[in-house]
């Protein structure tokens, strides 16, 4: 017997009036669009804040889900147009070179701090890419390089995205080419005052 | 770096988990906001359309009468076709009348 989809039912719940419904989905989704967030800024407070921004035009636009994309589509589209637009406008937050601040989570046991700076130096290499190819790299990985559902997301042909995809990879391994395997020589980044 | 490494860097970003009141915070963000009313269909423009039609129509009947003899090529060759079938004017008008009516509740959806 099929189940329903629980953001179906959540919708439909809170389309009948009922707002736990919409407290449901952000339950749900929160760590993701945090973590969506993350990618595009790199810093917790910017990441919480947009990541906000997006249910709260979610909560606004619910009434208007067709149904015709699947609601992650519809979610993680809006999220990536609020993100584009929050950084046109502001630009990208200053970063710290704290490790404390700069990482998501706490240092793996396996991995040095080394590796894990010039990990982070590409991941700040992508938000320096032209807006176009950044958001089809950081779409795409956080998709899991799913490359219908990016596409779908960010509204282009596939054909387009992989375009886009190798002229961003290009762009990325020219600015990363001083990085050694063991993070020396690692590129100057803004440091937040 | 390599292609391989670059690939490899970006697969594995971190996830970054919520700070602990966060869904409070988007809770109350949407709690403030304000109800928003259902849409309402654009009766002022529909009835604004309707009125600038009828004065079209108004304004074409004595064009027609002054220029209509330029139309009569025109209007023999359809006479055949209103000789043939009378009803099937009357019957276009009513479907297209009944479209309109029809999408009346799909276009309230959409405004």
């Amino acid at each position: 017997m099929p189940t329903m989809d629980p953001d179906a039912a959540d919708v439909a719940r809170f389309l009948a009036g009922d707002r736990s419904g919409f407290e449901a989905i952000v339950g749900r989704w929160q760590s993701r669009l945090v973590s969506l967030a993350w990618r595009f800024c790199r810093d917790r407070a910017t990441a919480e804040d947009m990541a906000q921004e997006v249910f709260v035009k979610a909560f606004r636009s619910l009434a208007s889900f067709r149904g015709d994309s699947a609601f992650s589509t519809w979610l993680i589209s809006i999220a990536v147009n609020t993100f584009r637009s929050r950084l046109r406008a502001e630009g990208q937050p200053l970063l710290s070179l704290d490790p404390n601040r700069v990482f998501a989570t706490a240092r793996g046991p396996s991995r040095d701090l080394e590796d894990r700076e010039r990990d982070e130096h590409v991941r700040r290499a992508v938000l320096t890419l032209p807006e176009r190819y950044r958001d089809a790299i950081v779409v795409f990985y956080f998709e899991e390089k799913d490359l219908g559902e990016s596409a779908r997301i960010l509204g282009i042909p596939e054909g387009t995205l992989k375009a886009r995809l190798h002229r961003a990879r290009e762009l990325l391994k020219r600015r990363c080419a001083n990085l050694d395997p063991l993070g020396a020589n690692l590129p100057k980044v803004k440091e937040a005052s | 770096m390599t292609p391989d490494d670059l690939d490899r860097i970006l697969s594995s970003d971190d996830a970054l988990e919520p700070s602990s009141g966060f869904l409070k915070n988007v809770m109350a963000a949407a709690q403030e906001l304000p109800d928003i009313p259902p849409p309402t269909f654009p009766w002022r423009r529909f009835l604004a359309g309707q009125a600038a039609l009828m004065v079209m129509a108004a304004a074409g009947t004595p064009l027609l009468e002054k220029w209509g003899a330029g139309l009569t090529p025109l209007a023999a060759r359809l006479a055949p076709l209103a000789a043939i079938a009378p009803e099937f004017g009357c019957a276009v008008a009513a479907t297209l009348v009944a479209v309109g009516v029809a999408a009346i509740p799909w276009l309230q959806t959409r405004s």
